[in-house]
């Protein structure tokens, strides 16, 4: 396990050097946009006189050259911005992973495809909007992983009655399970429960969209999670009372909404996060130690779930 | 005349309700108890296969695994009856620790291919019989608050149904996966 002091002495001797070439990079970009900006916003301007002068009133006029310019902005903008942030992605991101752990591979345009994640069971909507980078997989230990940034959404209806749902955005994480087991078990943050107490058990005993409430005998694993399977046993095989403490002290340490589920061997993990996660800024400067402690912490969260969830530990038949 | 119709319907409906409920309970309480034993069985399956790989090693724990063969036969004998069989799972658990513990000595065993399968397979299976007790506390446990809540009670006293015991999980027994995990250590 990396610690802070570790991190430090890295970013000292080796990232350094790569932020200093990429500040470079972000400055010479920011200059390019000044320049662009500006040229834009006179043409737009010099359009708008002209057909203002020509037409006798501006109202109506006005608004063609200044979306046309705000328009013409943001694509090169974007186009700009996209070779930086692979090129920086490439360089940085993927130091921090295999600083954290050298068998680990980075790839930061792939994500975890949309059918891993409706396998996970987790979320019951099919989300029609489906996002994603910064996918990571290998082996940790004996354990195999994968994780990505995810952002799924769920649209519906046309024109006025658009509506959008976030069905998840975060970290989605899924590992071999070092038990066996045929069943599904899904584990939810707890809403219900904490708004009404004992009638909240009842409430999600109703729940019509997922198998049998399962009740384990944990009260502040119970507190935090309300846990769905089609095996009683066998639910409690994989959710030993150690494993329950573990995922409790994981969701404390997080302090996030997390998400389990174990299906088909394989355990899901889903992080939900309101902010990009990986992703460089423009137009503030990279050389910055918190900036990469914060790369450092997101990824070191997600690949420590194999310590947290003591995914290592194979005394069981499946090794 | 309406309102009177859904009051009948409702008395006749709830005692049915309740009835209906309280064989469900009782039935997901047998239902568990028949998989702990089948697991108790499949774990009384695996006994000779050990016997048989640790007695060419161990030369001074003749007497540990003579009664281990014997408690075996006692449990798949017909006349025992429940407790006897919980109560003979509890031995077995305690010297199959011991055995365990003697394997330490002999260091050749431990090492050997044949006995790391078995000893996996029965610290799996140690830990599928703990979690069936717990699922079966669970369900004893849902069986307990309607046999003594209101108004299920008065049913429950009608169809003679009583409190159930419930399996201890001691700690001896939480241990036995740790101890397979220090061996391996």
């Amino acid at each position: 396990m990396k610690t802070l002091d570790d991190l430090k002495r890295f970013y000292e001797t080796i990232l350094a050097a790569d932020l200093n070439v990429l500040e470079n990079r972000r400055r010479a970009i920011l200059r390019k946009l000044t320049c662009i900006g500006a040229g834009i916003a006179i043409l737009a301007v010099i359009f708008l006189l002209a057909s203002g002068l020509a037409s006798g009133s501006f109202l109506p006029a006005m608004m063609a050259p200044v979306v046309i310019a705000v328009v013409i902005f943001a694509f090169v903008a974007h186009l700009l911005n996209k070779g930086y942030v692979i090129e920086f992605k490439s360089a940085i991101i993927y130091k921090i992973v295999r600083f954290i752990d050298e068998n680990l591979s980075y790839y930061p345009d792939r994500r975890i495809p949309r059918s891993t994640f409706m396998a996970s069971e987790i979320f019951k909507t099919r989300p029609n909007r489906y996002k994603g980078d910064d996918y990571v997989a290998g082996k940790v230990g004996a354990t195999q992983i994968e994780f990505s940034e995810l952002h799924a959404v769920y649209e519906s209806g046309t024109g006025k009655n658009k509506s959008r749902r976030t069905v998840f955005k975060g970290l989605f994480f899924n590992a071999d399970f070092n038990k066996h087991f045929t069943c599904r078990v899904v584990v939810l943050p707890d809403t219900a429960e904490k708004l009404f107490g004992g009638f909240g058990k009842i409430l999600q005993s109703w729940n019509l969209t997922r198998d049998r409430l399962i009740k384990l005998e944990d009260p502040e694993f119970e507190h935090h999670f309300a846990v769905y399977g089609n095996d009683q046993i066998q639910a409690r095989y994989i959710l030993s009372t150690s494993l329950m403490a573990r995922i409790v002290d994981f969701k404390q340490k997080t302090n996030r909404k997390i998400y389990l589920s174990f299906v088909g061997s394989r355990v899901f993990v889903a992080v939900s996060y309101t902010r990009n996660l990986f992703e460089p800024r423009l137009f503030r400067t990279i050389l910055n130690f918190e900036l990469v402690r914060e790369y450092f912490e997101d990824l070191q969260l997600a690949i420590g779930i194999v310590d947290d969830l003591n995914l290592n530990t194979r005394i069981w038949s499946k090794q | 005349m309406p309102i009177l119709i859904v009051v009948i319907a409702v008395v006749i409906l709830i005692p049915i309700l309740i009835y209906n409920s309280l064989i469900a309970r009782k039935n997901q309480v047998l239902n568990v108890f028949a998989t702990i034993d089948a697991m108790l069985k499949k774990r009384y399956d695996l006994l000779p296969n050990l016997v048989a790989t640790v007695r060419g090693y161990m030369r001074h724990e003749r007497a540990l695994l003579e009664e281990v063969t014997q408690m075996r036969a006692d449990a798949l004998s017909d006349r025992i009856s429940d407790d006897e069989k919980v109560d003979l799972d509890n031995k077995v658990t305690k010297v199959l620790g011991r055995i365990m513990l003697a394997v330490e000595n002999y260091p050749d065993l431990k090492a050997s291919d044949n006995f790391m399968h078995l000893q996996r397979t029965l610290t799996e299976l140690e830990e599928q019989i703990s979690a069936a007790r717990r699922a079966y506390n669970a369900a004893v446990t849902d069986y307990n608050n309607a046999v003594e809540m209101f108004p299920t009670n008065i049913v429950a006293s009608m169809m003679n149904y009583k409190r159930r015991m419930f399996f201890e999980i001691s700690e001896k027994e939480r241990e036995s996966v740790d101890i397979a995990k220090n061996l391996h250590n």
